[in-house]
């Protein structure tokens, strides 16, 4: 694969948005923008989705079942036994349910993330910029193979344009 | 949108994003302040003759304690409650608020947090310890078993309890956790130290920032947070039904749920600003957590301390009102007047009027004065658990049953060994962690403090 990378770097969010979307109206693909902070405009800007609420969902739902069914099958089949004359399928059960659907909701919803990410304790990585976790913001932009010299240049020249105080070629 | 010129500058001190890395990251790279050893050693000692207590306790048996056949309950459950309520506000902080859209919460959440888990852990241990025979704790779980395979009663608020509590430290762990992910990328590649960057590095689980991460950061961020809130009201919901699903008067009345979580807030925020009043001082965060951010607790708890003064009137009106007698001896001749009338006394002043001061912009700017009344706060939400426990256990329905209730030096000893843990833990966050959370603050801080070509127009 080409990891021929553009780098625009940025030292403020705000130049960085207009910086997006005049690179993109002059056709300009952006791979990735790395930032210390989220920021929405990237978001709307990249088209970017998630579809993390929907696994959440999905996995409280199925906790709320499960956990029914387990409540149902200790008290009312495996060994039905009456406390203070309640019937055995009780309301109460939905307490017990509710703190439990929250609970493997939050679960699972924490390991997806680190899943969807690929991220674990430990794991090395590089930065291309590693002052992107303090104060900068950097716009990645591959250089394809079939990007020519002037291509590049229309690109660089865009970068400092839009006000990137450093321009930076990775190989 | 946060308009400078309404709501003041959050940040105070023009800071750029890489002031804020260097101010917050600062107390983590100089060298330890003697201050911390000293409390640390203290800490140390408080955990130890806990240690002892817990000792004593499983060594000899419950009978350590000053419990008779009456008055069941004490300490333990006194403190159980404390330290619960006092977990409530890390989760209250950073997650009501952020539904509310409050961007001051940036600069406590991380700490308020932190707290929570701390505090939760320190409650933990009261219902390990009251068992007695803790090696049988496991029995609490519906786990299949020889015995027929006899389930736990899924009806009893204490079962819930347990299921409520640990879901609640673990949400509150995982979400704390979840927004130190970015500081410790900060860190990691900020540090000059190998070690350290080896240890944030683990820490950092590999995070890069980059926009799709963010986004999923967020979002995931958003669903623990949009999960938790619903969890903190029903915690504390489900420790006030230890109370209310029994007979007992002064306990079986359904005022209880609502008033134990509004209790919990207010505790929890009266611990916070201790700390938080302890914090700025110490790592010179008053850039950070400005007089404002202090102002707008303290305004917070005056409302709340109007709510726990509603419900306190309210549960005296609904003793006479109601007609029954046993409600009206236990809230008039034992608390209002009586035995127990310097608790019941104490818990009044000290959260429903002593509060109320907080009305005067004057108390509110002096620190020390907030300070102190954050203390008496703690204080008396301390004497409102023992007020409902003990008062309501001692005299009940029988006089021949009445008991009295003293804690024997087990019992302190545990509580002082949970104030040990919790205060530990606290100098290890302020130690190894960013006490404030670092990108949020970032992510506040143009919007709410740069604006000033905006402010001088």
């Amino acid at each position: 694969m080409n990891n021929k990378n553009i780098i625009g770097i940025y030292d403020d969010q705000d130049v960085l948005l207009n910086a997006l979307d005049e690179l993109m109206e002059n056709g300009v693909k952006i791979k990735d923008v790395y930032s210390p902070i989220p920021l929405h405009g990237v978001f709307e800007k990249l088209h970017l989705k998630t579809r993390l609420p929907y696994a959440t969902f999905i996995y409280g739902a199925i906790g709320t079942i499960t956990v029914f069914m387990f409540l149902y099958w200790t008290s009312v089949v495996s060994y039905p036994l009456k406390f203070g004359g309640k019937p055995l399928n009780t309301l109460s059960f939905i307490i017990i349910m509710f703190v439990l659907t929250i609970f493997v909701g939050t679960f699972f919803t924490f390991l997806t993330y680190f899943i969807r990410e690929k991220m674990y304790p430990g794991k090395q990585v590089e930065l291309p910029i590693p002052e992107t976790t303090n104060d900068k913001f950097a716009v990645i932009i591959q250089r394809d193979v079939t990007m020519t010299e002037d291509d590049v240049k229309k690109v660089n020249s865009l970068l400092q344009k839009t006000g990137a105080v450093e321009i930076k070629e990775t190989e | 949108m946060y308009n400078t010129r309404v709501r003041g500058v959050l940040i105070k001190g023009n800071k750029s994003f890489a002031d804020v890395s260097r101010d917050i990251i600062k107390p983590m790279d100089d060298k330890t302040p003697m201050w911390w050893w000293v409390t640390a050693f203290l800490a140390t000692g408080a955990l130890f003759w806990g240690v002892w207590g817990f000792y004593n306790t499983i060594s000899t048996g419950i009978g350590e304690w000053g419990l008779n056949n009456n008055v069941a309950w004490g300490w333990a459950i006194i403190n159980f409650v404390w330290w619960i309520g006092i977990g409530h506000a890390g989760t209250a902080f950073s997650i009501f608020l952020l539904i509310l859209r409050q961007k001051w919460r940036t600069s406590i959440n991380r700490a308020a947090e932190a707290m929570t888990i701390f505090a939760v852990m320190a409650a933990g241990l009261f219902p390990l310890i009251h068992m007695g025979r803790i090696w049988d704790g496991f029995f609490i779980f519906p786990y299949w078993n020889t015995r027929g395979p006899l389930w736990d009663n899924f009806n009893s608020p204490l079962f819930w309890d347990v299921v409520a509590i640990s879901t609640y430290l673990m949400a509150s762990f995982v979400f704390w956790y979840m927004g130190m992910i970015p500081d410790f990328a900060t860190i990691r590649e900020r540090t000059a130290s190998k070690m350290k960057k080896k240890i944030y590095g683990i820490l950092s689980f590999g995070w890069i920032g980059n926009a799709k991460g963010w986004l999923r950061f967020e979002t995931a961020a958003l669903l623990l947070g949009g999960m938790a809130a619903p969890l903190v009201v029903s915690v504390h919901s489900i420790v006030s039904m230890d109370f209310s699903v029994s007979v007992v008067p002064g306990w079986h009345t359904t005022i209880f749920p609502p008033y134990f979580v509004i209790g919990a807030i207010f505790s929890g925020f009266g611990m916070v600003l201790t700390l938080m009043i302890i914090l700025r001082k110490l790592y010179k965060f008053k850039d950070y957590v400005t007089d404002g951010h202090l102002d707008a607790i303290a305004r917070i708890l005056t409302f709340i301390s109007l709510i726990m003064g509603t419900a306190y009137l309210t549960e005296l009106f609904m003793a006479w009102y109601s007609g029954n007698e046993y409600e009206l001896f236990t809230f008039m001749k034992n608390r209002v007047t009586g035995e127990y009338t310097f608790a019941y006394w104490t818990m009044l002043t000290c959260n429903a009027l002593i509060p109320q001061l907080f009305w005067f912009k004057k108390i509110r700017k002096n620190i020390t004065i907030v300070f102190i009344i954050s203390i008496f706060i703690n204080i008396g939400m301390w004497f409102e658990r023992y007020v409902i426990v003990v008062t309501s256990l001692s005299k009940d329905f029988l006089p021949s049953t009445w008991a009295t209730y003293e804690p024997t030096i087990t019992e302190i000893s545990i509580f002082v060994g949970t104030l040990g843990l919790f205060l530990l833990g606290v100098l290890m966050f302020f130690r190894f962690v960013p006490t404030i959370a670092i990108s949020e603050v970032k992510s506040v801080l143009k919007e709410t403090t740069t604006l000033k070509s905006f402010t001088d127009e």
